[in-house]
């Protein structure tokens, strides 16, 4: 049962003001933000998955970071956020998340509809979360994404845009001038190709993090925007920044492997111990201990797995049941049920745990409304680079999706303007669906599932928490080898809702970015944030206050760091 | 047949298509993962849907021996050497265990899901964490949307013109609400032909949420403000 591939003079056309790729927490603030400011535009929402409850804002555990007391200030908000980045932050794009943030806060509670936690005085409650010198993490409880996209969602049924539920996106397409026109999309559950025609573009797919071993995000977050655009000639910065959060779970074969266990457990004062016993942390951090930032507790974690001090699976444990089973229960219900679901149990001892892979701070070059090299083209959220330069602060990803994804909805009113419907060519569009339908539509070869496999245990070995030159090689060699094979790869049919399918598409995704993570942190010869090489160990400030540029095929680029807000000499 | 494999009997749309699965079993192993098991090493083009594989998105909603639950927090169960799995009941099915979501959305629209803020609402409220309406609304959020709720109920699954338990409990979290201003139209809506009295009280969704959710208690709560007119805008 072979699938021919469509012609592209038969797809169906969608014509919009506004198509918005990613129905996450930058897509769906961008909606609204387009939709409140003007109604008139027509909007339409492309999601891989289902609209508002598909990505990682909804999977949000700890929370929100933004300035709210008085006693805080956005200044310190800032420094934190450069600190935690070490300084490779763009630091116009930091300033601006610290800047909206409050701004965003109010608007997800008095017009949105959310309601964050409060303190005995009735107003908002604000916790601790590691890397800060304030607390100032919104939530509620420890399921505040659900609050957020929950909220997020009903209000797509006030603003009504158009939902392309269950439709992935597929390549930016221009017109033979190279203006963007839109882009091409399948829709998943009948199996037949779109071409969406936009006047402006927003591209918020929630990045990648999903090509290792151990990792926690959802399942549609296969790199899909950052390759679109890298595919299209946009610049990537940052790519080798991905950060590992110290706490995935351990779950055997189970798909629950590398969900995450919420930072706010170290805030609280969990534990961490080796198989031996000892809270190794005193070893890396001995002042911040378990509330040091990410890039210490995963590399520490890494470092005594690999140093034979590990458990049987290879995890560390991670304890805070001396809080007593009421007050852990009471504190982190989601994170209590979760280790319950696979037989163990928060409240009442050790749980293993393993870094997973996280989030990723590398993606496209953005400005502070957005806009990229592309005329039309908007890039929000997790799909976006350097907001957090070489290390993200829990609490600061889903204030970036929010804070950015209004900004696109803005910017999106604005650019909207004066531009118009254009005629994609031809030969983009046959050429994206050749690719597409290809593994449908050969008879013999390989599923996609190995390959998968074997990307996520080539980059969790070659380019993960720990790397060196030798073994980025390789992993590069292994990138290279699987985007060969892929090109034989065959799934059965049919059509319609076949995620055989859609996996060999994630693949393709997934290895363009898995190769300019790795050439990017081959190019880094130092050790910075969540880029740690055992060959050059150190952070070298006087080489390397520059950030890696990624273009097409072309040379790799690196730039000086603009310390326009802070250097790092005035904080040391 | 080895002690650790399972038989698992899955709809399949296609009668052609494979129905009846050998899969070894891993520990701990949630019926999600008998479903990648499958794809894996039987049929890549089974279709099933999941997102967050933690009880976050609410895609992942199937039938397990007739009973609707969460794939990914559902583990298989000890004892058995055989499992069925169906989609999601009372919505129409797209392909093998994937169903289209869209009529319970529309249910759920119906009852203004969304926050209406009354006009001096600029600032965050000041709302105790121990006030009066956070207890009836705290433990009425969280839903994930998952259906299964909607799936479980004869009369939802049954019929097209009940709004049914999620929508109802939306309805009830928001006319709670002190920040709220369209607390009558919902009560309206909840009271209405497709409201609350097409309730039967069997308490399936309350049995079924794997939220924890109580939605059979949001709709007790719902009449009893219509009972008491007034009552609601105190609120
Ligand atoms: C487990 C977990 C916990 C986290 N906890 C926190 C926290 O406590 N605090 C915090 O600040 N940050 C946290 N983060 C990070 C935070 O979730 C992200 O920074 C942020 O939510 C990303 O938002 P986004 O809108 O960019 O993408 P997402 O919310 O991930 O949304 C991506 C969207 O894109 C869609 N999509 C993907 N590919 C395509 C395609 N090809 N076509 C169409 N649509 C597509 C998806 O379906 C989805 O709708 C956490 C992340 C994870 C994984
Ligand atoms: S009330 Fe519970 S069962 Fe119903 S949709 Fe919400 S989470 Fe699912
Ligand atoms: S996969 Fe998200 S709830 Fe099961």
């Amino acid at each position: 049962m072979t699938v021919e591939i469509p012609d592209p003079a038969d797809l169906t056309v969608v014509d919009t003001d506004v198509a918005v790729v990613g129905s996450g927490g930058a897509g769906l603030m961008c909606v609204l933000h387009v939709k409140d400011a003007a109604p008139e535009l027509d909007v339409t929402v492309v999601s891989k998955g289902a609209v508002g409850r598909s990505g990682c804002t909804r999977m949000v555990q700890g929370g929100y970071n933004a300035v709210l007391d008085p006693a805080d200030s956005v200044d310190l908000h800032l420094r934190d956020t450069l600190e935690g980045g070490k300084f490779l932050n763009d630091q116009e794009l930091a300033h601006t998340l610290v800047t909206d943030a409050p701004k965003v806060i109010h608007e997800l509670e008095t017009r949105v509809g959310c309601f964050f936690d409060r303190g005995p005085d009735g107003r908002i409650h604000q916790k601790a979360f590691a890397g800060q010198q304030f607390d100032r993490t919104v939530h509620r409880g420890d399921l505040t994404g659900i609050e957020i996209m929950g909220r997020l969602r009903d209000q797509m049924f006030r603003v009504l845009p158009s939902e392309l539920e269950d439709v992935r996106a597929l390549d930016l397409v221009l017109d033979a001038d190279g203006e963007l026109t839109g882009l091409t999309a399948l829709d998943v559950r009948t199996g037949k190709a779109l071409l969406i025609r936009a006047r402006v573009v927003v591209v918020a797919t929630g990045g990648s993090a999903t090509m290792y071993r151990i990792a926690a995000p959802a399942r549609e977050k296969t790199g899909d925007g950052v390759a679109m655009c890298w595919r299209a000639g946009l610049p990537l910065r940052d790519m080798e920044m991905l950060q590992f959060h110290p706490t995935g779970l351990l779950a055997d074969q189970a798909r629950m492997t590398g969900a995450v266990l919420e930072e706010g457990l170290r805030g609280a004062g969990a534990y961490l111990f080796n198989a031996v016993g000892e809270r190794y942390m005193a070893r890396y951090d001995a002042e911040r201990m378990e509330r040091s930032t990410r890039d210490v507790v995963s590399r520490a974690g890494y470092t005594e797995i690999m140093a034979g001090r590990g458990t049987s699976a290879g995890g560390v444990l991670i304890d805070i049941s001396h809080l007593g089973k009421a007050e852990v229960e009471r504190l982190f219900p989601g994170m209590v049920e979760r280790t319950r679901q696979i037989g163990q149990d928060l409240a009442t001892g050790p749980v293993e745990v393993s870094p997973t892979a996280h989030f990723h701070m590398g993606g496209v070059l953005i400005d502070r409304d957005c806009r990229t090299e592309l005329a039309g083209l908007l890039v929000a959220g997790e799909d976006s680079g350097g907001t957090h330069g070489a290390n993200r602060l829990g609490g600061n990803g889903v204030a970036e999706s929010t804070v950015f994804g209004a900004r696109a909805g803005d910017t999106a009113v604005a650019e909207v303007v004066g531009r118009a419907l254009r005629e994609p060519d031809r030969a983009q569009v046959a050429a994206s669906l050749a690719r597409t339908y290809a593994p449908l539509s050969r008879t013999s070869g390989e599923t996609p599932f190995p390959l998968t496999a074997e990307l996520k245990d080539a980059m969790w070995l070659g380019c993960g928490v720990v790397r060196d030159g030798a073994g980025l090689r390789d992993c590069l060699g292994k990138i290279g080898e699987l985007t060969a094979r892929l090109e034989h790869v065959a799934v059965p049919g049919p059509a319609q809702v076949n995620y055989g399918w859609q996996e060999a598409l994630d693949l393709a995704n997934q290895l363009a970015v898995a190769r300019a993570v790795v050439v990017s942190a081959l190019h880094r010869e130092e050790s910075r944030g969540a880029h740690y090489r055992s060959d050059f160990p150190e952070q070298d400030d006087a080489q390397w206050s520059q950030y890696v540029v990624l273009r097409g095929n072309a040379e790799v680029e690196t730039h000086q760091v603009q310390h326009t807000r802070l250097s790092p000499e005035e904080v040391s | 047949m080895p002690a650790n494999a399972l038989t698992v009997v899955v709809h399949r749309s296609d009668p052609e298509a494979q129905h009846s699965f050998r899969v070894t079993r891993t520990e701990p192993m949630m019926v999600l993962d008998l479903l990648l098991a499958i794809q894996r090493e039987h049929d890549a083009a089974i279709g099933f849907k999941y997102s967050c594989r933690v009880a976050m998105c609410g895609t992942c909603t199937v039938r397990l021996d007739g009973r609707s639950v969460l794939a990914c927090q559902t583990p298989v169960p000890p004892e058995r050497d055989t499992v069925r799995i169906d989609p999601a009941a009372g919505l129409p099915v797209v392909r093998d265990l994937v169903v289209d979501t869209a009529p319970f959305w529309r249910e759920w629209a119906k009852v203004t899901p969304y926050l209406v803020p009354r006009d001096d609402l600029t600032e965050p409220a000041v709302i105790a964490p121990d006030a009066e309406e956070r207890q009836l609304i705290d433990p009425g959020l969280d839903c994930i949307g998952c259906g299964a709720c909607f799936s479980s109920c004869a009369v939802a699954a049954g019929s097209r013109d009940f709004l049914g338990p999620a929508a109802l409990n939306r309805a009830m979290v928001l006319v709670a609400d002190s920040r709220d201003a369209a607390g009558a139209q919902r009560l309206a809506a909840a009271g209405g032909a497709g409201g609350v009295d097409r309730c039967h009280y069997v308490y399936g969704c309350s049995a079924v949420c794997p939220k924890g959710l109580d939605p059979a208690g949001a709709i007790r709560q719902l009449r009893a403000w219509r009972l008491r007119p007034g009552s609601a805008d105190d609120r």
